[in-house]
């Protein structure tokens, strides 16, 4: 693991982004637009399974929903790989990064279990199903922003 | 299962700690106060998103935070000027948190040469 975390800070990108100013800062601003376009979807997806809204076709709303917010995982998964790139075998050591990974990993397959089942629009699904989703799923996404912000902020 | 999977989660989130040698975002987490440390350069991480020195002084080791390429760039710093062996003088907050022995630099010294890295702070 270690000699694939070297071999990852050797690649011409983490190379590059370890000495680049805008470089680094256009990767890191894109991360943060990934995360925004998420986020932004994930919140108000989630708070309508939950019951907010209820004059709103639930379909209607994921139908736009759920691509923004696959559109932000994937932009921020391809950014935050860069940015992990740079250090890769101090970040692996990082508690909050750890924490974040698995977040985002019960996240995602939460989302993907859920959608296999019962499609785009999840027709059919329990008020039950809906609801654990949910809360599972504003869990893992709020708490990876979270655990995301520490890295930064409150290593130790 | 929907219980273990949670209690798993909410574990990793709270248990996990590091000693990894990265640094930190702004100046929060430091006293406000100014101290000055002499040493010798142990290990080098320059690059972004910090760069990072070990710093033997006396007998203790410092983790000293420097700026980004940029940074260290405009304050004059060459390539290889922090290197290992080098004798570095640095002037900055320390870690509010005492035991870290960390602290982010503003100025330093190489020899009688300062290299200011944020010229608006005291």
């Amino acid at each position: 693991m270690e000699a694939f975390f070297a071999a990852l800070e050797a690649t011409a990108p983490a190379q590059y982004l370890r000495v680049s100013r805008w470089g680094y800062a256009a990767v890191s601003g894109a991360h943060i637009l990934g995360i925004a376009l998420l986020v932004g979807a994930i919140l108000p997806l989630n708070l309508r399974l939950l019951g907010l809204w209820p004059s709103i076709p639930r379909a209607n709303l994921l139908r736009v929903l759920v691509p923004i917010a696959a559109t932000g995982l994937a932009l921020a998964v391809l950014t935050g790989s860069l940015l992990f790139s740079v250090r890769a075998q101090e970040y692996a050591a990082v508690g909050y990064l750890q924490a974040k990974l698995v977040l985002v990993l019960v996240g995602l397959l939460s989302a993907l279990m859920i959608h296999r089942a019962y499609g785009l629009t999840l027709e059919g699904a329990s008020q039950a199903r809906l609801r654990f989703h949910a809360l599972l799923s504003l869990g893992c996404w709020l708490g990876a922003l979270a655990c995301g912000r520490l890295i930064a902020f409150a290593i130790d | 299962m929907k219980k273990a999977l949670l209690t798993a989660i909410l574990a990793l989130g709270v248990a996990l700690s590091s000693d990894a040698v990265l640094a930190h975002h702004g100046w929060s987490w430091t006293t406000g106060q100014n101290m000055v440390l002499s040493g010798v350069i142990k290990k080098v991480r320059l690059g972004n998103p910090h760069g990072v020195l070990e710093v033997q002084v006396g007998n203790e080791i410092w983790t000293i935070e420097v700026g980004q390429p940029w940074r260290n760039e405009r304050a004059g710093l060459k390539d290889g000027d922090l290197s290992e062996g080098v004798e570095i003088r640095v002037i900055g907050e320390p870690a509010a948190d005492k035991s870290d022995r960390r602290l982010k630099v503003e100025r330093l010294f190489l020899g009688d040469r300062e290299y200011i890295l944020y010229p608006d702070r005291d």
